[in-house]
């Protein structure tokens, strides 16, 4: 598993609210990390989610150390933009001079895709340091707006800038990165539902559209299992039909019912929820070119617990089999 | 405020219904099901929805959601059910929206030109940051005070933090702050605002940084942006202030959307909390997708002897094999119970729904309804 991001340096995580992409990222680090490959996650949002999922906490804006070949940090946008200016800009007091003007400083909040932009410049220089040498950069993309409009902010603010200056010379080394599928990988995060998936399909045309490249790897979260072997099928399905607990089995759990109805009726909706999945799974499968990795339903009520499960699934490559709670 | 029938009332009463809540958690279907529960309690409803699957926009009988709205043909869908109500629904564009309203406010043809031709406003709508939510926000004003509707229900965009969306209109106005205008802004008596006599003036130490770390040119589109749309300032400025009214109104209640899933719920009763700011709050609190009601005990009284004659299938190997799977089930749904009941303690029993996850994902109308049950 991971074959499809193994060799690129710098990894965009994206996904939209909900569907677990932190999880995702934050279990993608912990199993590169594990197989011996110096791995950063960074986040980029107002709220810090990997402090929970990762099991550490550090102050925002500074790097903190998880476990062995394992780091986090949780970039801002202001120490972002100083240090970018810091680079472009010939000393700290010109700097000072011009983040602590107000006519600058008005220049900065309203013009737009800065912060972004700022944002991917910190990032960069992650994967350009050569002294900590990270094997992979994983960024933690943000989950509101669309995943094609932030990496194409370097395009955007370039196009913007009409390529002059130093903001958009650095832009267009960035977008570079982007554009380059051989260095830089974009990972999809979904459910396996109607909405999630159609969503990744359509994230990989517009890839294509804008940046004229696709996506590495799609995990898909949460998938239900099988819940009994296939060769129960047919005495499960007459079963449940001379029962009638397969018409409405959420009945069954409102309402006056047996303890062998209501198992039936469990099983007929796990039935349900696995065959569903499937067929987004299908769906997926046969639009997508990526590597495709789905990731089991895990039960834990610690969330680094889940991230641990889930980077052991991984690493076993799917092999393990507990993947509900123990 | 809180009763047996909170969700039942706010349908009668309430002239806009804001769905929020963390992303992905069903808020567009719930956002729906009460829509449609509204219209059968006979008003007249629009659900402006950001961003719905396009099979639950086809059930709903709409080909496609455009920005203008679309009724629902009830009698057609729900004949059993005889009702006044209507339910009409729209799906929020953006730039449409805000090409609207820049045409609307233009002073004359000439400014509406120029906006449309600047560089940066060709870019805006996808460049920044919270332009869906107020753009939402906008239409929903010209929903709310159109006249025509009863009732809005209003599903909010995927914000990172739900949170956000409050502080929309603040931000909005912010864009064109007052503080940063006046740079851009000419004053009465001058054609230009004050950045771009800085720039007239050349060789100053502002104008040569900027220009140095933007290029010039991006300087100067962006002092033009701004001079040129000056006018959307106190368009934004009054309908924000608008906006903030219909927030704050009594007859406008708030319904927080969540899953049982420790974050978010934390992220529900963080809004929930944030409300006050509008001197609000939630007037009832929906989890979705629960896992129904499944029970370890349940497994001691199982007997698959029970289900009469299953043919040449081991019986043994086959209990046990729905046992397993129902344990890890049974596992799942108390956990979910745990969560609901400690929820519940915090916001009252009585203000939270919870449904539970049904087997099929919802994409009708009858199984709006049937979600629509377990709301009221």
């Amino acid at each position: 598993m991971l074959d499809s991001i193994k060799d690129k340096r710098l990894v965009f995580v994206t996904g939209k609210g909900g569907v677990g992409k932190s999880t995702c990222a934050a279990a993608l680090g912990a199993a590169l990390a594990r197989r011996g490959k110096k791995t950063l996650v960074v986040e980029t949002d107002a709220f810090s989610a990997m402090s929970e999922l990762l099991g550490k906490s550090g102050k925002d804006g500074t790097r903190i150390k998880i476990a062995d070949n394992l780091y986090a940090i949780n970039l801002q946008s202001d120490e972002c933009l100083v240090r970018s200016l810091t680079r472009f800009l010939p000393s700290e007091r010109v700097v000072r001079s011009v983040t602590g003007n107000r006519v600058t400083e008005a220049f900065f909040k309203s013009a737009p895709s800065v912060n972004e932009f700022v944002l991917l410049d910190g990032i960069l220089e992650f994967v350009e340091d050569n002294k900590q040498l990270y094997d992979h950069v994983i960024v933690d993309l943000p989950a509101s707006g669309h995943a094609v409009t932030f990496l194409n902010v370097p395009d955007t603010l370039n196009q913007m800038m009409r390529g002059v200056g130093p903001f958009a010379k650095r832009a267009k080394v960035i977008a570079g990165w982007i554009h380059d599928s051989s260095r830089a990988a974009i990972v999809a995060v979904c459910l396996p539902e109607e909405m999630p998936v159609q969503e990744t399909i359509e994230l990989e045309d517009k890839l294509e559209e804008a940046l004229g490249r696709g996506l590495e790897l799609t995990m898909v979260n949460m998938v239900h299992p099988r819940p009994f072997p296939a060769r129960f099928g047919t005495a499960f399905k007459e079963a449940s039909e001379s029962a009638g607990v397969n018409v409405d089995p959420t009945k069954e759990f409102s309402e006056e019912s047996t303890a062998t109805r209501r198992v039936l009726a469990g099983n007929v909706l796990a039935m349900s929820w696995y065959k569903r999945d499937r067929t987004y799974l299908d769906l997926l499968h046969s639009k997508l070119d990526a590597e495709i990795v789905e990731l089991p339903m895990v039960y834990e009520t610690e969330e680094n617990d889940i991230v641990d499960r889930l980077a052991n699934f991984i690493n076993s490559d799917g092999q393990t089999t507990e993947t509900l709670a123990s | 405020m809180a009763n047996e029938d909170q969700i039942e009332s706010i349908l009668e009463s309430a002239r806009l219904i804001v769905c929020a809540g963390p992303g992905g958690v069903g808020k567009t279907t719930t956002s729906a099901a009460l829509g449609l529960k509204g219209a059968l309690h006979g008003r007249k409803v629009i659900v402006l929805t950001i961003d719905p699957a396009k099979r639950l926009a086809n059930s709903l009988g709409l080909d496609e959601l455009t920005n203008d709205p679309q009724q629902i043909d009830l009698s057609e869908r729900i004949p059993d059910q005889d009702t006044d109500g209507e339910l009409w629904a729209m799906m929020l564009d953006q730039q449409q929206t805000l090409d609207d309203l820049v045409a609307r406010y233009a002073p004359d043809s000439g400014a509406l030109a120029r906006s449309k031709d600047n560089n940066i406003y060709k870019l805006l709508s996808s460049t920044l940051a919270g332009m869906q939510e107020y753009m939402a926000l906008d239409k929903l004003h010209d929903l709310y005070t159109g006249g025509y509707y009863d009732l809005v229900v209003l599903d909010t965009p995927p914000t990172k933090n739900a949170l956000d969306f409050l502080n929309t209109p603040s931000r909005a106005r912010q864009f064109f702050d007052d503080r940063i205008m006046k740079w851009f802004i000419p004053s009465k008596n001058q054609k230009k605002g004050l950045f771009s006599k800085v720039f007239d003036a050349g060789g100053s130490v502002v104008n040569t940084l900027l220009g140095r770390i933007f290029g010039d040119s991006f300087v100067q589109d962006l002092v033009d942006f701004f001079e040129t749309l000056s006018f959307l300032q106190e368009a934004l400025r009054s309908r924000g202030d608008m906006i903030d009214f219909i927030l704050r109104d009594p007859q406008t209640h708030f319904v927080v959307i969540t899953s049982a899933d420790q974050r978010r719920i934390k992220e529900a009763l963080f809004f929930h909390d944030k409300l006050g700011q509008l001197d609000q709050e939630a007037a009832a609190f929906i989890l979705n997708r629960v896992i129904p009601g499944f029970e370890a005990d349940d497994l001691t009284s199982f007997d698959v002897e029970d289900l009469g004659d299953l043919g040449d299938v081991d019986v043994d190997k086959f209990e046990s094999a729905l046992s397993e799977h129902y344990e890890h089930l049974a596992r799942l749904a108390k956990h979910n119970k745990d969560l609901v009941e400690k929820f519940g303690k915090e916001v009252g029993p009585e203000r939270l729904r919870a449904i539970p996850l049904f087997g099929e994902d919802v994409h009708d109308i009858t199984q709006l309804r049937r979600l629509g049950e377990y709301l009221g």
